[in-house]
C-alpha cells in the first residue's frame, strides 16, 4: 500500500497541519481529485450564480429545495426583524433590574472615601448567587458611568489573572491604564516616563497614572472572590492599604456563595482592613420570568413558544442555574431553529401572494396536521365547498390562509391576555403559593388552564373578596380586558362605594361571615342548617357586582382559553419542538458515546440490512472492544481480552485474518478506550486493566 | 504470588491410580476423625505429623521444605521431624505406583508445597477469598497424589476458579467447617444473571473480595511496533467505510446551520465518538468558500488542542498574527492574558469575524482549567467564533457556570467513527497502559519522532553518532571471529568513547564546547534514545539501545530528512 492510501485509511492528512499546535488556515491549494467535495461545490456555485443576491445569508432553500429565494430571504428577514425587538424588550428588562442595585454601589462607590471608612479599605460586597453574568454586567455598567463622568474605572480582576502578586499587580496596572488609553497608551505610558524605568508590577505606575488623569475612584473588582488564593488576597489587600493614602482604591468583591463563609476564608488582620456595605443581586429566576412574560404576553407578537419549549427552557434555568442571558439566548435559538428550518415561518412575514405562491408551500399547508383537523371541522359543519376549494385550488387556500393565520395569531393574544387575567386574580386571591406566569402559560399552551383546579379556587375566592380588594383588582384588570361590561361593572362599583364610604369595606353575600348556620330540633334530632344572613342593602347590590364580575370573568377565561394545538396554522407561529433545543444546550456527550460504541449501528446506517445484536467484525474496532469491555468484571486481563477481540475476527472470516492487523486494530482501540478514561491500568496484577465506567451511570 | 502454584502444572503429568486416591481419602478421614495422638493407619499419611489444633501450623513445621520462623515455636522438635520423614517418608515414594522419575516428581512435590508453606504464611485478606489457602492446607496435608491433583486442574488455570474446586471436593469435604463453604457467597461471574440495571451492575462488580481473572500475561505475545502498527493498519480494510462516509455526509449538512449559529453569536462545540478532525477541516474550507464577503479572505486560526507541548499564549499569539498580519507587535508578552487583551484590542478596528476552530479542547494540555478559563474568555470576545470539538465522554465537567456563560455554546452531536490517528499515539498509549514504558523508544519510531523534534544540532550529532557505531560494527564484524555469538545485542555492547565522540563532534561544528555537547547528549538521554556505562578503565562509553537494522534505518531517515 502507497503512503498516501495509508494516510488516507489513517484519516491522515498529508500536510503536516495535523502536527501543528495552532496555525493560520489557508485551503489546499491542491485540489483533491477525488470525492464527492468538488462537485459539491459546483453545485452550490451554480446556485450562486443564479441568485447571487441571496447568497449574502444562511439560510438554505427549504421544501426539498425548491422554496424559492424570496421565500428564503423573507424568513430571514422577519427573524432578524422579529428578534431584535424581542432583544430589545430583554435588554430593556434587564436593565430595569440592574438599575436598582447600580444605583445604590454608583452612591457607594461616590459618597464613601478612606476617610469615611476610618482609614480601611472602602469595600462594596456584592452577592450575586447563581445569577453570574449579573456581575459583568453591572461592572460594564458601573465602568460606563465613571469614565463617562471623568470619576474614575473599575478595573475587573477574575481569579485567573492572579496566579501570583507581581503578576496580579501588572495586571491591575495594565488593565486600569488600558481600560481608559487602550493598549498603545500603556506602552507609551511605561517607555515616557522621566526618571528611571519602573517595572510592570510597581505600584507608583498606578499612582503616577491617577495623579494624571486626576482619579478620584478606581474601583477595584475581583469577579469570583471565592476563587482567589487567600494569601494572595491577604497581601493584595494590605498593599492596597499601604497604598490608600496616595490612590483612592475601592475594592468590590463578587460573591457567590455568603459573605460570612468568604469573610470566614480571610485572616482577620485581613477582614479588618475592610469596611464597606453589603449589595444584593436579584436572583436569576425573577429576572427569567419577567422575560418570559414579556415575549409571551405581549400584545403585538407574532410566535409564541409551545408549551414544550417553554418546560425545557425552565427545566434548564433551574437545573443548571442558568443566567438571564443564557436564557434568552436559548429563547433566541428556538426563534433561529424556527426561521431557519420551517418553510411556513415566511407566512409571518405577511408576504405577498407571489410568495405563496409556490406550489410546494401551499403542499406543505395542505399536509399540516391542523389542516386535516380544520377541514374535518369545517365538513362537520357541512361547508364541503369551502374544504374541497382550499384542497384542490392553489389561489383559493393563498387568498385564505393569511385570513385565518391573523385570526388565530389574535386568539393566541387573547389566550395570553386570559393568563395575565388569571394571573393578576391570583395575586388577590390566592393566599400561600403564588403561580408564576410561566407555570400558567404551560397549562394554558396545553389547553389545560381553563379546566384547571387553580381557575376554579381563583373564581371561588373571587366571590368573597370584599370591596376594597375588588376595587384594586378592577383597577388591575382594566388594562387587560377591554370589554364595556367591566367598565360598567367598575363604574357601578364605584358609585356603590360613594354612597356608602363611611361604612367600611362591603363584603359579598359569598362570605363565611354572611352565612349563618341554623339550629333546630326536628323530631327530636338537631338538624343543623345554613341560611344566608341577612344582608344590607348595599350588601345585596355588592353581591350582585361581584356576580356579574365572576360571570364577565368565567365567560371571558372559558372564550379565550382555548387550546393553541387546536389552531388551524398554529405550526406556522407556534414553536414547539423540544429537541434542538434540549440537545443543544443540555447535552448528554457521554450516552452518545456510550451508544456509538455500545450499537455502532444506530448512526452507522447500515447498507446491507443486517441487524446485527451481537458482536461481529463488521462493527468498528472500538465498538468491538467495548462490548467486550462491558462483559467483563472490574478487572480486565489484557491477554483474555486480546485473546476475545481475535476471537470475534476469527470465527467470521474463516482463515483469512491476519492476527497483527487484528493486533493492531486492538491497539487502536484499546488506546481509545484510555482517551476515554474506562480504563486505567491496574496494578492489582501483571496485564490487568481496571474498569472506571460504568455503562448508563 | 499465590498463584505461582500453578508452576506445578508443569510438570509432566504422573499417572494416579485409583487406588491410592482412595488410599488417601481414607487417611484423610482418619486424620479429621480420629485423636490427634492416633496412630496413622498405613504408609502414605505416615510423614504426616498429627494435625494438632486447626492443624494449620503444624504442618508448615512438619514441612522441613520450608524455612518459616515458625519453626521453633511448635510442639514437635525438628529431629523428631526429619527422623519421621527418613524413617517412613523416603522409603514409600519410590515404591509407590509412580514410574518414571521419581527425584523429579519429589522435586516438584516439594515446590508446590514449599509456595503452599508461603501461601498459608503470607495470608492475607485477599487469599480468605478464593480456595488457595485450603489448597494450599490440602498440598501440605496430602501427599504426592494430593499434589498432583491439586496441580491438574491449576494447569487450565484460565478457567474460573471455582471449577478449580471441584475435583478436589471429595477430599476436603470432610475438612470444613461447618457454615457456608468459603467463598461460596462471592462465587464470581463477571456478568451476573439476568439484566441489571447499570449502578447493580456496578455493585455488582464491585463487591468485596478479589475479582478472579485469569493469569495468562501478555508475555508470550509479541508487541508491536510503531512501524509495525501503522504497517499492519494499512492493510485492514474497513467494513464500515461507505457508512462513515455516508455520516460525514449528513453532518457537511449542517455547515450552513453552524455559520448561521456563528452569525447569532453563537460558539459552537462538537462531541460524540470519533475523530472530528476532519470534520473541523472541511468546515474550515467550506467557510473559506462561501465568505460573505468577496474583498477579504476569512480570517481562520486552526488549532490542535492534542499537540503536546500547546500552550494557550501560542493559540493566542497565532490570532493575533492572523488578525494584524504585518502590523503585530514584534514582542506580544509573556503572559497569555496580556496577548489576549492585544487581541480584544485589536479587534475592535477589525470588522470582519475571526473564525478560530479548536481541535480536541478537552485533550490533556489544554484540560486544566486556568487554561479553559483563558479559553472561555476568548470566546467571549466578540466578533471572535469560536468551534471547539471534545472527545471525552465527561468534557462537560470542564466548565462551570460562570465559563459555560462565557463560552455561549451550542453542542451537536457529531459521531463520525474516524480513528483518532493524529491525536493519540496509539502505540504509545497502549504500552503505557500495559505497564510497558520501557519500550517508549524503543523501536526507529520513537527515536525518529524524538529526532524531528529536536534541532538541528542534535540531530547531526545523533547522526555522528550511529554512524561511529556502524562502523565500529562492521569493523568489529570484519576482525571478530566470534561476532556472530554477540549478535543478539549489538547496540547494547558496541559503545563509542565520550571522548572521541566530542572530539568529532568539535570537528563537525556540531558542538563547540564540553557544555555544549553535554547539553545535547542530556536530551538524548532524557529519551532514553543513548546508553551510558563506564568500562573497565573508567571511560565513559556511549551507545544507543537499538538493534543493527533499526539503527541503519534511523541513520538512513537522518541522512535523507
Amino acid at each position: 500500500m502507497d503512503a498516501d492510501g495509508l494516510n488516507d485509511a489513517l484519516g491522515l492528512s498529508n500536510d503536516k497541519s495535523q502536527n501543528l499546535g495552532a496555525y493560520i488556515y489557508q485551503p489546499s491549494k491542491h485540489g483533491k481529485s477525488a470525492g464527492e467535495r468538488p462537485s459539491k461545490r459546483r453545485k452550490v456555485s451554480s446556485t450562486v450564480d443564479r441568485y447571487e443576491q441571496f447568497d449574502r445569508q444562511r439560510f438554505v432553500p427549504l421544501l426539498n429545495g425548491d422554496e424559492i429565494p424570496k421565500s428564503v430571504q423573507l424568513r430571514h428577514d422577519t427573524y432578524r426583524e422579529l428578534w431584535s425587538k424581542q432583544e430589545n424588550k430583554i435588554q430593556d428588562i434587564l436593565e430595569d433590574v440592574d438599575a436598582g442595585v447600580l444605583t445604590d454601589v454608583l452612591s457607594f462607590v461616590r459618597d464613601t472615601s478612606p476617610q469615611t471608612c476610618d482609614g480601611c479599605i472602602p469595600t462594596a460586597l456584592v452577592t450575586v448567587g447563581s445569577n453570574v453574568s449579573s456581575l459583568s454586567r453591572l461592572l460594564s455598567r458601573l465602568n460606563g458611568q465613571l469614565i463617562s463622568t471623568e470619576e474614575g474605572s473599575v478595573v475587573v480582576l477574575e481569579s485567573g489573572d492572579a496566579p501570583n502578586l507581581k503578576t496580579t499587580l501588572k495586571n491591575i496596572i495594565r488593565a486600569a491604564v488600558t481600560n481608559t488609553d487602550g493598549n498603545d497608551g500603556y506602552q507609551k505610558f511605561l517607555t515616557d516616563r522621566a526618571g528611571p524605568r519602573l517595572l510592570g508590577y510597581d505600584l507608583d505606575l498606578l499612582h503616577d497614572y491617577v495623579q494624571r488623569k486626576g482619579t478620584k475612584k478606581l474601583v477595584l473588582a475581583l469577579r469570583d472572590s471565592e476563587a482567589f488564593d487567600p494569601g494572595l488576597l491577604t497581601d493584595l489587600l494590605s498593599l492596597f492599604k499601604s497604598w490608600l493614602d496616595r490612590i483612592p482604591f475601592t475594592v468590590l468583591l463578587g460573591i457567590s456563595t455568603s459573605v460570612e463563609l468568604f469573610e470566614g476564608r480571610l485572616p482577620r488582620s485581613c477582614v479588618s482592613l475592610l469596611q464597606g456595605k453589603h449589595f444584593e443581586v436579584q436572583e436569576a429566576g425573577n429576572c427569567v420570568d419577567r422575560i418570559y412574560e414579556t415575549l409571551q404576553t405581549n400584545p403585538d407578537a407574532n410566535l409564541w413558544l409551545g408549551r414544550n419549549v417553554t418546560s425545557t427552557l425552565f427545566e434548564n434555568t433551574s437545573d443548571y442555574f442558568q443566567s438571564p442571558e443564557a436564557f434568552s439566548r436559548m429563547v433566541k435559538y428556538a426563534y433561529m431553529s424556527h426561521f431557519f428550518a420551517n418553510p411556513l415561518a415566511v407566512l409571518l412575514a405577511n408576504p405577498d401572494s407571489t410568495v405563496i405562491a409556490q406550489n410546494k408551500l401551499c403542499e406543505a399547508i395542505r399536509n399540516l396536521p391542523s389542516f386535516r383537523m380544520f377541514c374535518e371541522d369545517l365538513v362537520e359543519e357541512g361547508s364541503t365547498k369551502q374544504v374541497r376549494g382550499m384542497l384542490e385550488d392553489d389561489e383559493y387556500l393563498i387568498q385564505e390562509t393569511p385570513k385565518y393565520l391573523e385570526a388565530n395569531q389574535q386568539r393566541m393574544r387573547n389566550m395570553f391576555q386570559a393568563v395575565r387575567v388569571v394571573h393578576v386574580c391570583l395575586q388577590y386571591t390566592q393566599s400561600a403559593k403564588k403561580a408564576n406566569v410561566s407555570d400558567l402559560s404551560v397549562r394554558a399552551l396545553s389547553g389545560e388552564l381553563s379546566e384547571s383546579p387553580i381557575v376554579e379556587e381563583m373564581v371561588a375566592t373571587a366571590k368573597t373578596l370584599d370591596s376594597d380588594k375588588l376595587d384594586e383588582l378592577l383597577v388591575r384588570l382594566g388594562g387587560i380586558i377591554t370589554n364595556p361590561e367591566a367598565d360598567a361593572i367598575q363604574e357601578d362599583l364605584r358609585t356603590l362605594l360613594e354612597t356608602c364610604s363611611e361604612s367600611g369595606p362591603l363584603c359579598s353575600g359569598y362570605n363565611i361571615n354572611s352565612t349563618v348556620t341554623k339550629t333546630t330540633v326536628v323530631q327530636q334530632r338537631i338538624r343543623l342548617s345554613k341560611g344566608q344572613a341577612d344582608l344590607s342593602e348595599q350588601a345585596v347590590e355588592y353581591t350582585n357586582i361581584v356576580n356579574r364580575l365572576v360571570a364577565l370573568l368565567q365567560v371571558h377565561l372559558t372564550e379565550s382559553l382555548i387550546n393553541p394545538q387546536d389552531l388551524f396554522l398554529n405550526e406556522a407561529f407556534l414553536f414547539d419542538l423540544r429537541n434542538p433545543l434540549k440537545e443543544t444546550f443540555a447535552p448528554r456527550p457521554r450516552f452518545a458515546i456510550e451508544r456509538a460504541l455500545a450499537t455502532p449501528f444506530d448512526y452507522l446506517l447500515s447498507s446491507s440490512d443486517v441487524t446485527m445484536a451481537k458482536v461481529s467484525a463488521k462493527q468498528p474496532a472500538t465498538s468491538i472492544l467495548y462490548q467486550l469491555y462491558l462483559d467483563s468484571g472490574a478487572l480486565v486481563n489484557v491477554h483474555d481480552l486480546w485473546q476475545a477481540f481475535y476471537g470475534v475476527f476469527e470465527t467470521e472470516e474463516a482463515g483469512g485474518c491476519d492476527d497483527r492487523v487484528v493486533m493492531s486494530l486492538f491497539y487502536s482501540a484499546l488506546s481509545e478506550l484510555k482517551a476515554f478514561g474506562v480504563i486505567k491500568n491496574s496494578r492489582k496484577k501483571t496485564d490487568h486493566l481496571a474498569k472506571s465506567a460504568w455503562m448508563g451511570l | 504470588m499465590k498463584r505461582k502454584l500453578s508452576d506445578a502444572g508443569d510438570q509432566p503429568p504422573v499417572s494416579t491410580p485409583k487406588r491410592r486416591r482412595t488410599a488417601l481419602e481414607q487417611s484423610n478421614g482418619a486424620l479429621n476423625s480420629h485423636a490427634p495422638n492416633a496412630s496413622p493407619p498405613n504408609g502414605d499419611a505416615s510423614h504426616e505429623l498429627p494435625p494438632s489444633g486447626r492443624g494449620q501450623s503444624t504442618p508448615k513445621k512438619a514441612n522441613g521444605v520450608s524455612a518459616t520462623p515458625l519453626q521453633q515455636s511448635g510442639l514437635k522438635t525438628p529431629t523428631h521431624k526429619s527422623k519421621a520423614r527418613g524413617l517412613f517418608a523416603t522409603p514409600t515414594k519410590p515404591k509407590s505406583a509412580t514410574a518414571a522419575t521419581p527425584s523429579r516428581v519429589k522435586n516438584a512435590d516439594r515446590s508446590a508445597r514449599k509456595k503452599s508453606a508461603r501461601v498459608l504464611f503470607e495470608q492475607d485478606e485477599d487469599t480468605a477469598w478464593d480456595g488457595s489457602e485450603r489448597l494450599a492446607e490440602e498440598i501440605l496435608h496430602g501427599d504426592q497424589p494430593d499434589t498432583e491433583k491439586a496441580g491438574q486442574p491449576l494447569a487450565e488455570s484460565i478457567e474460573p476458579e471455582g471449577e478449580e474446586d471441584a475435583p478436589e471436593k471429595g477430599v476436603k469435604q470432610p475438612k470444613r467447617r461447618a457454615g457456608r463453604p468459603k467463598g461460596a457467597r462471592n462465587k464470581r461471574s463477571p456478568t451476573p444473571d439476568g439484566e441489571l440495571p447499570a449502578h447493580e451492575r456496578y455493585f455488582f462488580q464491585n463487591r468485596a473480595g478479589p475479582v478472579k481473572t485469569s493469569n495468562a500475561t501478555l508475555n508470550k505475545v509479541p508487541l508491536l511496533t510503531h512501524e509495525e502498527y501503522f504497517e499492519k493498519l494499512g492493510q485492514f480494510e474497513d467494513p464500515c467505510k461507505e457508512e462513515k462516509e455516508y455520516l460525514q455526509s449528513l453532518h457537511h449538512r449542517s455547515f450552513p446551520q453552524w455559520a448561521f449559529e456563528f452569525d447569532e453569536g453563537f460558539n459552537i462545540c462538537l462531541f460524540g465518538y470519533g475523530s472530528k478532525r476532519k470534520l473541523t477541516d472541511e468546515f474550515a474550507e467550506w467557510i473559506y468558500n462561501h465568505r460573505l464577503s468577496d474583498t477579504a479572505n476569512p480570517t481562520i486560526v486552526m488549532v490542535n488542542g492534542y499537540t503536546p507541548g500547546i500552550s494557550i499564549r501560542s493559540i493566542f499569539a497565532t490570532i493575533v498574527t492572523a488578525v494584524m498580519g504585518d502590523n503585530a507587535p514584534s514582542k506580544l508578552g509573556a503572559q497569555p492574558t496580556e496577548v489576549l487583551e492585544l487581541l480584544q484590542a485589536a479587534l475592535k478596528s477589525h470588522e470582519e469575524p475571526v473564525t478560530v476552530l479548536i481541535n480536541s479542547i478537552d485533550a490533556p494540555p489544554l484540560r486544566r482549567a486556568a487554561n479553559q478559563a483563558l479559553l472561555a474568555r476568548l470566546a467571549a470576545t466578540p466578533r471572535i467564533r469560536l468551534l471547539v470539538t471534545a472527545d471525552t465522554p465527561n468534557f462537560p465537567v470542564m466548565w462551570d457556570i460562570s465559563l459555560r456563560d462565557q463560552l455561549n455554546l451550542v453542542f451537536h452531536d457529531c459521531t463520525t467513527f474516524l480513528p483518532f490517528s493524529a491525536e493519540t499515539d496509539v502505540v504509545e498509549e497502549v504500552h503505557a497502559l500495559l505497564g510497558r514504558k520501557g519500550r517508549r523508544v524503543g523501536g526507529k519510531d520513537g527515536v525518529g519522532f524524538v529526532l524531528k523534534s529536536l534541532p538541528e544540532n542534535a540531530r547531526n550529532l545523533y547522526r555522528l553518532l550511529l554512524t561511529e557505531l556502524i562502523t565500529l560494527l562492521d569493523d568489529g564484524h570484519q576482525s571478530d571471529d566470534e561476532g556472530a555469538a554477540e549478535g543478539g545485542k549489538p547496540g547494547d555492547e558496541t559503545g563509542i568513547e565520550f571522548r572521541l565522540l566530542y572530539q568529532k563532534a568539535t570537528e563537525e561544528f556540531v558542538a563547540s564546547s564540553e557544555m555544549m555537547f553535554r547539553t545535547l547528549l542530556k536530551e538524548f538521554h532524557d529519551h532514553q534514545m543513548i546508553t551510558s556505562r563506564m568500562d573497565a578503565s573508567g571511560m565513559e562509553i556511549l551507545g544507543v539501545p537499538l538493534s543493527r537494522d533499526e539503527m541503519e534505518g534511523v541513520l538512513e531517515d537522518l541522512v535523507l530528512g
